[in-house]
């Protein structure tokens, strides 16, 4: 885990008086390598805390964002650069973050022109640095990665391809890509002495971005305590389980029963889920909103915010080798436990009132009817374990009037068949559902 | 055509003919930058050169896979678009393996890509558009039709609630206004109606060839249901927005007419299958195409060409001679002379296209972008949301009339009754074609996609209720080892989507992917003709009275075309 060096906490210096609101701004550089707009998209779906409530400095206890977005500016061309030229150059005039969607070409191998990624030209580089480009060519998006990552309070990757590498990277590509992370290398760190923020993801859930750009800009602030990453750089409160465990159907692989084929409701790790293996918290968070998730809606887990993805995870909609073994014990021991779940569910499925009478007086439940021997002996034993060393219930049940009334239709020979309903006809018992 | 003299700089040149250039050219979706040529004494442009930006290397990276990759790799070209691209995978397999979906299967992803209209529509007129047209813009640009629009009453106040054009100028605002802000929330909400099926947005995890893998959960059925039903009052209101708008900058200076013009050219495969007609084959496109709830078309010049799936396939071709690629054709026979059922294929066609990236400076006179230049029948086609509206009115063949109506000029959309009475909405094909109307009819797009949605749902609940085959979500298939093709023919929020693909062993032999924005952001082709975005630019007439330097009206232009350069070059 990275130690991060905290900035004043609200009570340094604190000398009475209500806390004034946070009156400083952060700039956000966000930069594209080879990317789908896919991270961006997800951002603006944020919702906690939302984009623009960042962006109009709505969020307290954190200074407000002055986005360089090329999706969201207002200005186009040079305009647009020249504050990215700014911040190479340290005229900002404020502090910044750099963020970087979609994975690293290897375009500075590009000596003569040429590149997979750019943006701007070679006139809206820094006069007082070596020109990369001439004045009428493309820059290229990693001229501007390695140039404004030493500067940046925090370089953060957005998403599985620049955390990564993500698909660009994968096995037939011909651009060279890779990681923000390893393009930048191992002595980078960023003015706050930290090295790549990694939020992966494909694409990632927008509030895992928005909370950790939130939490780093609070604890920077003195608001808010030190966010921990862990071992690859990731939120740690984000990413230290596997999306398995917050699963939906978590509970159906623990009782041993898997999907047949796409649609059905059960675990999914028979028609290709890596959920198990895969960390990830969209079955907790959800996509957004805390609605939806890849398994909650029955689709199985890729691995996509994985550092294998995607060639360690396909082929996609084949099972898990690993799955033959886990998912067989499961069977077995799943197929057990549940039979017993069951039994207990047939006895919790049953109103007290019930066991007293014998029947069941009410119109559902009907086939519930009388228990036989084994469920009352399997019923005596279970009440006996579960209300030994507390009250029986059972007992004190046995105690109690039974209702007089139960059954009132029958008793008051109401005759169903004879009462006209206002409007259209009574359904026959024969058509009844 | 291409007058600039090689040797001329880029910046400053004498006289008042200035080339400038956009790079990159903001609130678009992808790396994009425009070469212009400007007359600052005729405030006009004469010249506009679109630059794709980036590569990344999708189809590359596709050949020689699993078969089953290819939906979850290829959808993750475009980020904007997931869904659009990920059912355009499944159909494109449908056809190759020989398989299709029961009907549930297809409605609910028919759903989904019309769930994914309604996130994008609104960002685009909202986020991207609309600044253009917000109030600090237009004041400083133009402070006079400012001036106009504060006194000018609005006709939609009852649909949108704003009482002058000044108002409606004001809540466009960037990220402040109350039009910004609400489309994120619209944008949001549609999302969350998605992802109840799809899982996550922008990339769905569900899709599948043979349908999908959601489970249809009641609950989840509602939550989605009950936000679709949110977009029928929305979409009313800014379509009166919208309506209001352009109506008003066409009162204030007809010459807003002449603002990113362009021929009459649309090319669209439709969307939204029939799920009793759709059965996957080629051989039976030109019939369940035509059954789609938006119709397939090629227009030329104003006047419908075809709305056959095949026709329209077989005209599609992509050029690289002003693109980083190298040309693939090499003399030879092209390695499919024809499509399965016998109509001629261009070396040109996807089915015979190889991407082979050469990357290079970039030089104006010779190759500028990494978009190739496709065409349809050789000629630049706009694509986009207008361009379904366009095919789906003008071909009058539309079956699915519970909600929607084109006469052959129009389409009528009748928006059920919630918390306005029930209305019915009229999209006209206009006489004069340029960047206000593209706006306005992706306005009239969101009503169309909220119906389509809508009636989706209904559906859903239809074949539930009627269970049995139908009401399933995904049919069993095996893969074939021999030697295949598949086209999947689609469309999303943005309008054209095709994947083409062929197949041998159980892997992919290669696959290639056209985006709307290949056609609209393509570059010049081989005939002497400009890519349409380059079309539009070029004869657009500076309007701003206060900073022509800013070139507002160029930019008003490009965006207008929503161009996404990510689905443009993979």
């Amino acid at each position: 885990m990275t130690e991060l060096i905290a900035g004043p906490g609200p009570h340094d210096g604190y000398a009475g008086g209500v806390v004034a609101a946070s009156d400083s701004v952060m700039h956000i550089f966000w930069l594209s390598g080879m990317s789908c707009d896919g991270c961006t998209v997800s951002v603006m779906g944020a919702d906690t805390p939302k984009l623009e409530d960042m962006v109009l400095g709505r969020v307290p206890t954190i200074p407000q964002i002055v986005l360089h977005h090329p999706m969201l500016a207002e200005d186009s061309g040079a305009d647009f650069m020249e504050p990215y030229r700014q911040a190479v150059e340290g005229t900002l005039g404020a502090p910044y973050m750099l963020v970087v969607e979609g994975s690293i070409p290897d375009d500075q191998t590009f000596q003569q022109g040429g590149h997979f990624s750019a943006m701007g030209l070679g006139s809206d580089w820094s006069g007082a640095m070596q020109a990369v480009r001439a004045a009428d060519q493309p820059l290229r998006a990693t001229d501007w990665m390695w140039a404004l990552a030493p500067g940046a309070v925090a370089s953060i990757a957005i998403g599985t391809c620049a955390t990564w590498g993500g698909i660009p990277a994968a096995a037939g590509n011909i651009t060279g890509s890779m990681s923000l992370m390893d393009y930048l290398g191992g002595d980078y760190r960023s003015t706050r002495g930290l090295p790549v923020i990694n939020v992966p993801g494909c694409a990632p859930i927008g509030d895992n971005f928005t909370e950790t750009v939130t939490q780093l800009l609070q604890f920077f602030e003195g608001t808010g305590p030190m966010p921990e990453f862990d071992d690859l750089g990731r939120p740690a409160w984000q990413f230290g389980e596997t999306v398995h465990r917050h699963c939906v159907k978590a509970g159906y692989y623990e009782e041993g029963v898997f999907a047949e084929e796409p649609g059905d409701n059960e675990c999914l790790v028979e028609i290709g889920c890596w959920g198990p293996v895969v960390q990830c918290n969209i079955t907790e968070r959800g996509a957004i909103n805390h609605m939806g998730g890849c398994m909650v809606a029955g689709g199985a887990c890729i691995g996509c915010t994985m550092p294998g993805f995607p060639d360690k995870y396909s082929p996609f909609y084949k099972a898990p080798p690993g799955s033959a073994l886990s998912g067989g014990v499961s069977k077995v021991y799943g197929g057990a436990i549940r039979r017993l779940r069951r039994m207990s569910m047939k006895t919790g499925n049953r109103e007290s009132i019930w066991d007293k009478a014998d029947r069941v007086p009410s119109a559902w439940a009907r086939e519930a009817g009388e228990r036989g021997t084994i469920q009352k002996v399997n019923a005596y034993f279970y009440k006996k374990l579960q209300y030994h060393g507390s009250v029986h219930h059972g007992k004190r049940n046995a105690k109690q009037p039974q209702p007089q009334s139960l059954d009132i239709l029958r008793q008051k020979g109401v005759d169903l068949e004879a009462s006209v309903p206002v409007l259209g006809e009574r359904v026959k018992p024969e058509e009844e559902i | 055509m291409f007058a600039i003299p090689a040797s001329a700089p880029a910046s400053q040149t004498g006289g008042g003919i200035r080339h400038v250039d956009f790079d990159p050219v903001t609130r678009v979706a992808g790396g994009l930058a425009m070469h212009a040529v400007i007359d600052l004494d005729a405030n006009e442009v004469r010249e506009a050169s679109s630059q794709a930006t980036l590569f990344r290397g999708y189809e590359v990276i596709l050949q020689g896979r699993d078969l089953r990759d290819a939906i979850f790799i290829s959808s993750r070209a475009c980020g904007v678009c997931g869904s659009a691209h990920s059912t355009a995978s499944a159909l494109c397999l449908e056809m190759a393996f020989g398989i299709q979906p029961p009907p549930m299967g297809i409605t609910v992803r028919n759903m989904l890509v019309a769930l994914e209209s309604l996130a994008d529509n609104p960002t685009h007129l909202f986020t991207r558009a609309g600044p253009d047209y917000s109030e600090p813009i237009v004041r400083q640009t133009n402070p006079e039709i400012w001036t106009r629009a504060e006194q000018t009453p609005a006709p939609g106040v009852a649909f949108h609630g704003y009482e002058r054009i000044g108002d409606i100028m004001t809540a466009l605002t960037r990220f402040s206004g109350e039009l910004y802000e609400e489309s994120l929330q619209m944008s949001r909400l549609a999302r969350e109606s998605f992802v109840f099926t799809g899982g996550k947005y922008p990339h769905p995890q569900t899709i599948a060839p043979g349908g999908l893998s959601s489970t249809l959960d009641p609950t989840q059925m509602n939550l989605s249901w009950l936000r679709i039903v949110e977009f029928i009052d929305y979409s009313l209101k800014v379509v009166a927005v919208w309506d209001d708008l352009v109506d008003f900058f066409y009162e204030a200076d007809p010459r807003f007419r002449e603002v990113g013009t362009g021929p009459k050219n649309f090319l669209d495969l439709g969307a939204w299958d029939d799920p009793l007609v759709y059965d996957g084959t080629y051989q039976n496109s030109p019939l369940w195409g035509e059954q789609r709830w938006s119709t397939p078309g090629a227009i030329v010049d104003g006047q419908l060409r075809t709305t056959n799936l095949q026709q329209i396939n077989i005209g599609i071709e992509e050029f690289v001679d002003r693109s980083f690629y190298a040309d693939w054709t090499g003399g030879g026979a092209p390695r499919y002379p024809t499509d399965p059922v016998g109509n001629a294929l261009s070396p040109y066609h996807p089915w015979n296209k190889r991407t082979i990236p050469e990357p290079s400076a970039v030089d104006w006179q010779r190759k500028y972008s990494w978009a190739t230049a496709a065409r349809w029948d050789r000629k630049p086609m706009e694509t986009g949301a207008y361009a379904r509206l366009w095919a789906t009115a003008l071909a009058n063949k539309l079956p699915h009339r519970r909600f929607l109506e084109p006469t052959g000029h129009s389409l009528k959309m009748a928006m059920p009754q919630s918390t306005f009475p029930e209305t019915v909405l009229e999209w006209h094909a206009p006489e004069n074609w340029g960047a206000l109307e593209r706006n306005r009819a992706r306005a009239y797009a969101l009503a169309h996609a909220t119906l389509v949605a809508y009636e989706s749902a209904l559906n859903t609940y239809d074949f539930k209720r009627k269970g049995g085959p139908d009401a399933k979500v995904f049919t069993h298939y095996e893969i074939p080892k021999d030697s295949r093709a598949g086209a999947g023919l689609w469309g999303g929020a943005r309008g054209y989507v095709s994947h083409h693909m062929t197949m041998d062993k159980r892997v992919i032999e290669n696959y290639e992917i056209l985006g709307p924005s290949t056609f609209t952001a393509s570059p010049a082709d081989p005939f002497g003709n400009r890519g349409p975005m380059e079309e539009a630019v070029a004869g657009t007439p500076l309007l701003s009275t206060a900073e022509p330097e800013r070139y507002v009206d160029v930019l008003r232009a490009i965006r207008s075309f929503d161009p996404c350069l990510t689905c443009t070059t993979h």
